[in-house]
């Protein structure tokens, strides 16, 4: 199988990989560029840990993604979230709620939830069930991570912890 | 010095955010999968295809020749290599399930890896089989293992107290029969192993576990080894749920390519592999026997069990963890169990959330619910009139010093509304109640030692070292409270050094629920030491009595003289940066002083509430009341996580989770078709906490790690009960089992449970 020469954004940054077809977005992450935020779980698309945002800020399972279908596009990933060293608003309230245990799906859960921001600053509870139906947490039972994501908007604007 | 419930407290009992939290919501947390080592080898495990089978001849040449390819191991490599008793690493002549170990190729890449394993080539020569607990108990059925001709492997018999009086004195006895099934686990973090064994005087294992000692032990003494030659290394770990305490085979392996090859291996499940990696609990069959006085009194337990054990009988410490907990919720004159492991044509078993404990309560609290139908009286009744007190002394010689389980009970029945609702609920709604105990570590043989350190830093920084590995229970946050409660200071500006086994002192680990009791009772002494030492020399530099030195907000003051006070890094300066060059290091440890199980045992009662679809017999928790005597409350916030969690994993058992099996094939290998509940589906949780004190507990605190989800899935199952008019045989309570149970009810079938559990095979 031939490999490829890609250029991906991420986070902002652009990178340069030589990639093969059978690789996933999720491969290239953590693999070629070293960005091991993002977690493999079931790497079958049932779990959700592996989530990123696409260009448009939506979540994206990075695990069934073919890494060169995305030739030239942009995502983001969990490492890329924080703004001047200040975690964005539902990274903190993750923490204030007690919304992460083990942690190993809290990233793909976070950048789910993020989607979920982005599409609506202020999602009502059939949207965040609906947003949030992709992921799996095994250890929360999902009820603290609603309860962050209710009360993001405490966190917009406040002062840096 | 026991706790008493008046102790003046700064730090326990707060809604403290993970220490950790930061690092976790970041990406910052390093797992196991992340780590690269480096010449960092793939491997990956061939599996038997075959049910059961003589293995004629295995040909590993071609996949040898394969370029990329830098070791392949079979049976021949290690044939002395055993992962217990009776079971090769690496199978040898015979497999006995499908996905066995057979063979492994270490390569450079993970696709390399996959391809040579097709190049292996395998001729088998099957055997008859027997893949279910019916077929494997038939006259005649095929013999796993010649020492069992009947595949009844290991088998526990038991009384405690005097059964026989306690039914004899019964104006009734009940019995019930229930089953469960295969489950799984379905774990964050998939189970991954990185093996280095290059160096062959060590073994460098990097994996997520629920405690260095045993991986140690079992590495160890499968390579001849001694304990401190295997270095286990777990810096984050992604769940554990009973899954994590003792190495798998493919810890083994990982190692064996690792010495062949002579660079680092890591071994990695894929999703569907992880249903075998894991060796979830197998099909289990319940008989419960309950013998009651006529006003209610109950006067004998009995249940008898018999277990799938699998291929092999890996973890035969599941025959007796029933047992216990038939002995600490009523107070009973005698409690008979039997428990039998049955081999079976499929994958060895071992545990699930909630241990076997919760697996059965599903059907045992079912079961007296229905001892209250017979006597007429309402379930909370029941338990009430049964349900043990302080100082009760249970058949199996155990204490509690501290129990608030009426206070549990009284407390749900009241929050609920339970007076009102049961027996009045409209058709189709149920309502349930159910009652657990869990000890707060225990000992069996060996010790239940935990130990810690805490050192004080010139600068006054305090760093705590400790074996107790955190997968998501929040322990680190637990133990900085500890440490930080003693020594006067913050949780979070403590450093915690762990994850090491190489480092970190002595801990068993995070099992039996013995985090929070054993290693924070060793946290603390530790901490008290070091507050000792620390209290000797600025007793010295202020020219007071060390008793009359308090610790507070960083600094040791004189008490009711806040002026005369010194902070940490001006006591630690003056000890370590002077002629006398004292460090300040305090140690620590806990076991405990009884010869034989636990020291404290917490309580729970639950009340859940429940719709029935009379159309596609799904089930709805609306609700759950969760009242439970964890000792203590050290940290409110990680308290109420571990009980949202264990209401969600006791619903999904109860409901949803149930491995298909068919000719020992695991059908369902996927978390979309091994159905879990999703964010839309928790019930609202309603909590209380009974805060007793216990007198051995650090500040008074016991556990809270696995209680909870016995009572979660005995009140979930109850309320169906109650729903559909008679006692769920089996579980999971999907929407066919729960349709077929309301047609049996309104055709008025009085033995809906046996004649169902018959027909199964």
């Amino acid at each position: 199988m031939q490999r490829q020469v890609m250029t991906l954004t991420v986070n902002g940054d652009r990178h340069e990989v030589l990639v093969s077809p059978r690789q996933t977005l999720l491969d290239v992450l953590r693999g070629q560029l070293g960005l091991t935020g993002t977690k493999e779980g079931c790497a079958t698309g049932t779990c959700g840990v592996c989530t990123v945002n696409n260009a448009e800020g939506e979540a994206l399972l990075s695990c069934l993604t073919p890494a060169l279908e995305w030739d030239g596009e942009a995502v983001t990933t969990i490492e890329g979230l924080e703004r001047d060293g200040r975690l964005a608003p539902i990274q903190q309230a993750f923490v204030e709620y007690g919304a992460v245990q083990c942690g190993f799906c809290t990233p793909g859960v976070i950048m789910s939830a993020q989607g979920l921001l982005n599409a609506s600053e202020q999602p009502g509870e059939e949207q965040i069930n609906d947003g949030m139906a992709g992921v799996l947490c095994r250890c929360t039972g999902h009820i603290k991570v609603k309860e962050a994501i209710r009360n993001v908007g405490r966190f917009r604007d406040a002062p840096a912890k | 010095m026991a706790a008493r419930p008046d102790d003046k407290l700064n730090v326990i009992g707060r809604r403290q955010r993970r220490i950790d939290g930061f690092d976790r919501v970041s990406g910052r947390s390093e797992f196991t999968d992340d780590i690269r080592l480096p010449g960092m080898l793939h491997g990956k495990i061939l599996r038997s295809t075959q049910t059961h089978a003589r293995i004629v001849r295995i040909d590993t040449s071609k996949a040898e020749e394969l370029p990329g390819v830098k070791a392949v191991v079979t049976h021949k490599d290690a044939p002395d290599l055993m992962f217990s008793e009776h079971q090769p690493v690496l199978a040898g002549d015979v497999v006995r399930y499908v996905g066995e170990e057979i063979a492994a190729v270490a390569a450079l890449d993970l696709l390399t890896a996959e391809e040579a394993l097709e190049l292996i080539e395998i001729e088998y020569e099957p055997l008859p089989s027997a893949t279910t607990l019916r077929q494997a108990l038939r006259e005649g059925a095929p013999v796993l293992h010649v020492r069992s001709p009947d595949n009844v492997g290991p088998t526990m018999e038991k009384d405690w107290g005097d059964p026989d009086r306690g039914f004899a004195e019964s104006d009734c006895v009940i019995e019930d029969e229930f089953r469960t099934p295969m489950q799984h686990n379905t774990l964050a973090e998939l189970h991954v192993a990185l093996a280095d064994f290059s160096n062959p005087d060590k073994l460098h294992m990097y994996t997520p576990t629920q405690g260095a000692p045993m991986y140690q032990m079992e590495l160890a003494k499968g390579f001849g080894l001694e304990t401190s030659q295997v270095r286990v290394v777990y810096r984050n770990i992604g769940g554990a749920f009973t899954g994590r305490g003792r190495p798998k085979p493919h810890h083994f392996v990982a190692a064996l390519l690792s010495r062949k090859a002579g660079k680092p291996v890591k071994i990695k499940a894929t999703a569907d592999e992880e249903f075998i990696m894991f060796r979830a609990s197998g099909e289990t069959v319940y008989k419960f026997r309950t013998g009651v006085t006529s006003d209610g009194v109950i006067k004998a337990l009995e249940a008898d069990i018999t277990f799938d054990a699998g291929g092999h009988d890996e973890w035969a410490m599941i025959l007796w963890l029933p047992s216990v907990y038939l002995n600490w919720v009523y107070q009973a004159v005698g409690v008979r169990y039997r428990g039998r492991f049955v081999f079976t044509n499929t994958v060895p078993k071992g545990s699930h959330h909630g241990g076997i404990m919760g697996r059965m309560s599903a059907g045992w609290q079912q079961h007296i619910a229905h001892v209250a139908q017979e006597l007429g009286m309402d379930p909370a009744d029941l338990h009430l009139k049964n349900a043990v007190m302080p100082g009760h002394e249970s058949p199996d010689g155990s204490v509690f010093a501290s129990c608030g389980l009426r206070d549990c009970i009284k407390a749900v029945v009241d929050r609920s509304g339970w007076k009102h609702k049961y027996g009045k609920l409209p058709k189709y709604r149920g309502i349930g109640i159910g009652l657990g105990a869990q000890a707060s570590g225990s000992k069996a043989a060996d010790n239940d030692t935990s130990a810690a350190m805490v050192k004080i830093a010139a600068d006054g920084v305090v760093t705590l070292y400790t074996g107790i590995p955190d997968m998501g229970q929040g322990s680190h946050t637990v133990m900085c409270m500890i440490a930080a409660e003693v020594l006067g200071t913050e949780p979070e500006s403590i450093r915690v050094v762990q994850g090491d086994s190489d480092i970190t002192p002595f801990d068993w680990g995070a099992f039996s629920q013995r985090g929070t009791f054993t290693t924070g009772n060793a946290v603390k002494a530790a901490c008290e030491d070091a507050r000792q030492q620390l209290a000797e020399i600025a007793s010295r530099e202020l020219d007071v009595a060390a008793d009359r030195l308090e610790f507070g907000a960083g600094r040791v003051a004189v008490r009711g003289n806040a002026e005369q006070s010194m902070s940490f890094s001006e006591v630690a300066n003056k000890s370590l940066h002077s002629t006398e060059g004292r460090f300040v290091m305090g140690r620590g440890f806990f076991n405990s002083p009884k010869p034989f199980g636990a020291l404290a045992f917490s309580f729970g009662a639950q009340v859940a509430e429940v719709e029935v679809d009379p159309v596609t017999g799904a089930v709805t928790v609306d609700k759950v009341w969760a009242a439970h005597d964890i000792g203590r409350v050290i940290n409110r916030l990680a308290v109420e996580g571990q009980l949202d969690g264990q209401v969600f994993s006791g619903m999904s058992q109860v409901l949803y989770e149930e491995c298909k099996v068919e000719d020992g094939l695991i059908l369902n290998p996927s978390r979309l078709e091994y159905k879990l509940p999703r964010a839309y589906e928790l019930p609202e949780v309603d909590y209380t906490l009974v805060e007793t004190i216990d007198p051995y507990g650090p500040f008074g605190a016991k556990e809270v790690g696995e209680g909870p989800i016995v009572v979660s899935m005995s009140a979930v199952a109850a309320a169906v009960q109650n729903a559909v008019g008679a006692m769920v045989p089996e579980m999971p309570m999907t929407p066919w089992r729960v349709l077929r149970m309301l047609r049996a009810t309104a055709d008025g079938s009085t033995d809906v449970g046996k004649a169902w559990s018959e027909g199964l095979d």
